[in-house]
């Protein structure tokens, strides 16, 4: 184990602490277990984030939902609020680029004075390279004390150790500019509480955690509550979820779209999920079972970083591929499908979108449209190991909870889940 | 090896020998296999072979072998994104050369260049995806094989 037990206490320590304070605050109870001692709840908070799709920072960035975080050097009120940060329910933890961040967050580190360093490979082939530190995170009025969050190198970082052979082995660019990324990082909401979870705590195979003593970087295993952490479970109050919420767009699309972030499933008037169906997830990988001409792809999953639907390919879809923006589908008029989504309770709903030509879409308006609901593209799969990403076009005109792992909602329903 | 009569021929603990990598004999490398403590299966289709991988912390891969031995397809399935790199062998560069638009964004990956396709996709935590040299395929055998 990489992490001493001094390290590892002050860390503990540490949570104690903090758990203490909120007790001060909030935990009136007795522990008689007797009712009369009138426990009661935190006083609610504004639980609604403002969200919002544009082209983001670098301009060049359709269906991009951005959100503003503050962030804080644990319990200090040494505070900056970080604008156009990407919300992802396709990964969990809050990513910064470094360039971005004035604040001065602490390092984690081991007792060596080792500082814990991170890959993220994507699935599209770029990854992130950049140490772990601690931030308190603010989102509307909902606070998270301490969470292990990673900062991401520039590109000429005199500090950062040189990239592990394991890291960037997709094969593509580093997401390490706001060029590059699109966004000033990435705030990582989706279904499960960690970037990695019980795998990272026992292996290295996952090539995701580093410590680089004398810039020679080798795996290390990380307990879980020292990963990179989905901050929203951390909340005080309103932690079991969060539901996303977009207006409906025109066809044609628009140059934004303005919606909210709210914090908790059923903690709040503003979070029930009203007549949303509950579809649970697989608990090891998050994803469900779509059903389109009679096969099954299950795979599947809702994503707000992905922006597009990305499902079947040019053959299946009978839609080619477009001239000017290659990996979009083109159809020569707006085509309509028709899914059956299923979850692992078997709750099964049918689902109807449309994709239209994103050639077009992009050329609409000058160019300057952002949010598309029919923008869709190939995800390249034989129909023997599919799946259907559901990304931003999704969202739009519909009220999207996020239940997660190990958090129960309404009804009893425990995560992971989605509801719409 | 070749003439396999049933589907689960045998589970060894690694070091598995005889892993390759894409468009090698499988007897040529052995790489990948190293840091990952897995099992290893081995099943006869008609016309091909695929040599599974399985570890603990549910990673899958999966290489897909010709009767000449040639490793025609890979795939990969699990938490993280496997080491292309070591997957791909020669292939791996062009990855590279994908010519994706820039406005696809977080989403999956498809390379299809002259005789190599590849597919990406997934999301963190959950990450799957195969590749394939099409002039390796065996005869008769398609890529749907793949999975």
């Amino acid at each position: 184990m990489s992490w001493s037990r001094a390290w590892r206490r002050k860390f503990i320590i540490n949570s104690l602490l903090a758990a203490a304070l909120l007790c001060l605050a909030g935990c009136g109870g007795s522990s008689s277990g007797s009712g009369s001692g009138s426990s009661s709840p935190p006083p609610p908070v504004n639980n609604t984030q403002p969200i919002e799709v544009n082209l983001g920072p670098a301009n060049d960035y359709p269906n991009g939902l951005f959100t503003s975080v503050t962030i804080c050097a644990p319990d200090t009120s040494d505070c900056q609020t970080i604008s156009n940060v990407l919300v992802d329910t396709g990964s969990y933890g809050l990513r910064l680029l470094s360039s971005q961040v004035s604040v001065n967050l602490p390092a984690d580190s081991n007792n060596s004075n080792s500082q814990l360093q991170e890959c993220i490979n994507f699935a599209d082939g770029t990854y992130i390279w950049g140490p772990v530190a601690s931030a308190d995170i603010q989102l509307a009025g909902e606070k998270a004390k301490s969470v292990p969050v990673q900062l991401i190198y520039s590109p000429s970082d005199p500090t950062a150790p040189p990239v592990p052979s394991g890291c960037g082995s997709g094969g593509g660019t580093a997401d390490n500019t706001v060029t590059a990324l699109g966004a000033n990082g990435i705030l990582g909401i989706g279904v499960f509480q960690q970037d990695c979870g019980a795998t990272c705590e026992s292996s290295t195979s996952s090539n995701m955690y580093y410590l680089c003593p004398n810039s020679v970087c080798q795996g290390t295993t990380v307990p879980i509550d020292l990963q990179v952490q989905n901050p929203v479970p951390l909340f005080p109050q309103d932690n079991n979820g969060l539901l996303l919420s977009l207006p409906s767009v025109a066809a044609s699309g628009a140059p934004t779209a303005s919606g909210s972030l709210i914090f908790g499933v059923g903690t709040q008037s503003d979070n029930s999920l009203g007549s949303a169906q509950v579809y649970t997830l697989n608990t090891s990988t998050g994803d469900f079972q779509t059903i389109y001409n009679k096969v099954d792809y299950n795979q599947s999953y809702i994503d707000s970083g992905s922006n597009a639907i990305f499902f079947l390919n040019s053959t299946t879809a009978n839609m080619p591929d477009c001239t000017n923006n290659p990996g979009f589908y083109c159809p020569a008029s707006t085509a309509k499908f028709t899914v059956i989504n299923q979850g692992l309770n078997r709750t099964s709903n049918p689902l109807t979108f449309s994709i239209a030509n994103a050639d077009s879409l992009f050329s609409a308006n000058g160019g300057l449209n952002a949010a598309f609901n029919d923008l869709g593209g190939s995800n390249g799969a034989n129909t023997s190991s599919a799946y259907f990403d559901f990304g931003l076009p999704f969202f739009y005109g519909r009220s999207v909870f996020v239940g997660i792992e190990n958090k129960t909602g309404p009804n009893g329903v425990v995560g992971p889940y989605w509801a719409y | 090896m070749k003439i396999l009569a049933a589907t689960l021929v045998s589970v060894l603990l690694v070091s598995a020998p005889g892993w390759a990598v894409l468009g090698e004999y499988e007897n040529s490398v052995a790489s990948d296999q190293q840091h990952m403590h897995a099992q290893m299966h081995e099943t006869a289709q008609q016309g091909y072979s695929v040599k599974e991988l399985n570890t603990t912390e549910g990673r899958t891969v999966r290489e897909y072998v010709s009767p000449k031995g040639m490793v025609f397809g890979v795939s990969w399935q699990g938490p993280a994104m496997p080491d292309l790199r070591q997957l791909l062998g020669p292939y791996f560069g062009q990855l590279q050369q994908a010519a994706q638009s820039r406005r696809r964004r977080g989403g999956p990956l498809v390379v299809k260049t002259k005789d190599f396709v590849l597919v990406s996709g997934g999301h963190m935590r959950a990450f799957h995806g195969l590749a394939y040299v099409p002039s390796l395929l065996p005869e008769g055998i398609s890529a749907e094989a793949i999975r």
